[in-house]
């Protein structure tokens, strides 16, 4: 028996298929999310990889942003609950979870059980999501992926914004105008980040063990940024990207259960 | 049950239709129309000078002349009035306007308005003042003088000279609504899919736009058919909201789409404005000046105790609310002063809180409808 999380996002579409033992048999992510073919495309990698037909699913969950658009869909899930079951099940003992994705963020708190206990999410603002990272990549003319390689390579730190991204942008421009150097200012970018969404992580109470998922989880110098700014260790969880879709695949199995037993 | 529907479907017309609904009302009662701001006014001295009080909430618009008087930083609510009669909204409508510097905003727009709306249009402006300190014994004599004063000058509108029996028989008319509202709000949680979120909210608007006798028998007709049908079994969550409005409707929508009924509110359009009892005694005057000295946990009035949160802790616990949904207005200080305290007070109660900064004029809910849905599924 197959079951299919599929979490469709603002800028990048993720999904996994587990088996009813709960191993992971199929999952792919594509930069692309909601509106595109990203969802049938990461459907059509993961039971590929999995050597299914979408016919032997028995059950499937979507969530994400567009996961109301996912009309194939058994179920639909907020990515809130899905970060928590995913967090739940690869890092047993989580109670925090920091989920920075393409369009916004959050953080989950977890009950000693695993259970989503409350969370908060920012407000709609660029500042402090993925979005902003993408934005400080193309005025360093460099890609998204080389931000983190760059800010290693800092000797100086530099403040920048983290109010807004457009004037932060600004800001950026005639830092380098000033001479300021790329390494600093990515850096900066990934302090700007990391001070934002830490604020949002003590209103809602910091409790570890801390797990970090989400796409701007692959760039470790925003986890180090992150760690510094909350006073804990994090742990990223594995395959940050996948998270969201692995607990809609979790959810699935659940579901299914329910429905059957 | 068709009968149910059909009057629910008669509110909800008027109720997505301010203007449209006030403009009806001017020309089918032939009465002049007072524009009510925000929040506790003086409505009973406007129908006893022989006119009728619509409600001033907003609305959806585009902030353009506005943005002369009030910042980007300013409650959308009070800027969206003011958009409104700045563009001519309110022109052959509005007879008049009575407003009160309850917050920072109003204390602001009270004078302004003067300058943007009363000059160019020549529609009167009837400024009122609270007394911060409401609970002292010169309160209420202060408060009459204030009605006195707002009297006069409804006289002057109308043209007719109000009695101390009109006030009283205004009084009754709005003692009688308020009544039946208090009486509504209790009976949605036996309904909650037919007086859904959507539903309860524009019941409960549409009184703001219709003369409030009038409002009362179809409300209480609706009561009796609600009392009269079986009650509905409900699967969802129940919750209370907290705030000054909850809109735009797409908002409300989001709880209907998970299942989420609003069993109970403190929220500054329905209950804040109808959950206190007038006394019994004393001149009408005085009974209008003790319903903001007996108001309780409202951000608007100066409440020393800080009892905001343990009449939120009641209100849930009496009206069985899975949780306390906080729909606080985006720059409304008095509403931000409060929610630290009672946040802290509902959570070692036990009772889950979902915070939700809204404006009037969200042009997106998406993010909200996965935080309505979240919680939900955090309470599941």
């Amino acid at each position: 028996m197959y079951f299919l999380g599929i979490d469709i996002g603002s800028s990048s579409s993720k999904c996994v298929i587990i088996d009813e033992n709960k191993n992971i048999v199929g999952r792919a992510v594509k930069n692309i999310g909601t509106g595109t073919n990203g969802p049938s495309v990461v459907i059509g990698e993961a039971l590929a990889k999995a050597g299914i037909t979408e016919e032997q699913i028995d059950f499937t969950v979507a969530t994400g942003y567009g996961r109301a658009n996912h009309t194939q869909a058994d179920k639909q899930i907020t990515e809130i609950s899905c970060h928590g079951k995913g967090v739940a099940h690869l890092v047993p003992g989580a109670r925090t979870i920091i989920d920075i994705g393409g369009q916004d963020a959050k953080v989950i708190k977890l009950s000693e059980t695993g259970n989503v206990d409350n969370f908060v999410m920012n407000e709609k603002c660029a500042a402090g999501t993925g979005r902003f990272l993408e934005v400080m990549a193309r005025i360093l003319n460099c890609e998204l992926s080389e931000l983190s390689e760059l800010a290693k390579k800092s000797t100086e730190e530099v403040e920048i914004s983290n109010t807004c991204t457009v004037f932060a942008e600004s800001e950026v421009i005639s830092q380098l105008a000033q001479g300021t150097k790329r390494e600093d200012v990515a850096m900066g970018a990934n302090h700007s980040i990391t001070s934002r969404v830490a604020g949002l992580a003590r209103r809602i109470g910091i409790t570890p063990i801390v797990v970090m998922t989400g796409g701007v989880a692959i760039n470790d110098s925003v986890v180090h940024s992150m760690e510094e700014q909350i006073g804990y260790d994090i742990t990223v969880a594995p395959d940050p990207q996948a998270c969201g879709a692995l607990g809609a695949a979790l959810f699935a199995l659940e579901s299914f259960n329910k429905k059957n037993n | 049950m068709a009968d149910i529907k059909s009057m629910i479907a008669e509110f909800e017309e008027i109720a997505l239709n301010p203007a449209k609904s006030a403009a009806k009302l001017k020309k089918e009662s032939g009465k002049k129309l007072i524009g009510m701001f925000p929040y506790h006014l003086p409505e009973e001295i406007v129908y006893a000078a022989g006119m009728l009080p619509v409600g001033m909430w907003g609305g959806q618009t585009d902030f353009k002349l506005s943005n002369k008087y009030l910042q980007s930083f300013c409650c959308s609510l009070i800027k969206a009035n003011v958009e409104f009669g700045m563009n001519g909204a309110y022109k052959g409508i509005l007879d008049g306007v009575i407003m009160a510097a309850y917050c920072d905003t109003l204390k602001c727009i009270c004078e302004d308005w003067k300058v943007a709306v009363v000059e160019p249009t020549g529609m009167p402006l009837i400024a009122m003042y609270y007394p911060q300190n409401r609970k002292i014994a010169a309160a209420v004599p202060y408060m009459q003088a204030e009605f006195e004063k707002a009297q006069a000058q409804l006289e002057a509108i109308s043209g007719k000279k109000v009695t101390e029996a009109d006030l009283e028989a205004a009084w009754t008319v709005y003692e009688a609504y308020r009544a039946e509202c208090r009486k509504f709000v209790k009976l949605v949680a036996k309904m909650p899919a037919t007086l859904n979120a959507t539903k309860r909210h524009l019941i409960l608007k549409a009184g703001w736009f219709m003369d409030k006798k009038a409002y009362t028998e179809k409300l209480a007709a609706l009561n009796a058919a609600i009392e009269a049908a079986p009650a509905e079994a409900f699967k969802g969550k129940k919750v209370l909201v907290e705030g000054i409005i909850v809109e735009p409707i797409a908002l409300l929508d989001a709880f209907v789409e998970n299942d989420v009924c609003i069993v109970a509110d403190d929220v500054a359009q329905q209950s804040r404005m109808f959950r206190i009892e007038g006394r019994k005694a004393g001149t009408v005057y005085e009974k209008m000046a003790y319903r903001i000295v007996d108001a309780y946990a409202d951000p608007l009035l100066l409440d020393e105790k800080k009892e905001h949160g343990e009449e939120l802790i009641k209100m849930a616990k009496e009206a069985g609310a899975d949780g306390v949904v906080v729909c606080a207005m985006k720059f409304c200080d008095p509403e931000e002063y409060d929610y630290p305290i009672f946040k802290k007070q509902l959570e070692a109660a036990g009772i889950p809180v979902l915070y939700m900064e809204i404006e009037q004029q969200m042009a997106s809910v998406e993010q909200y409808k996965t935080r309505i849905q979240a919680f939900a599924e955090t309470l599941a």
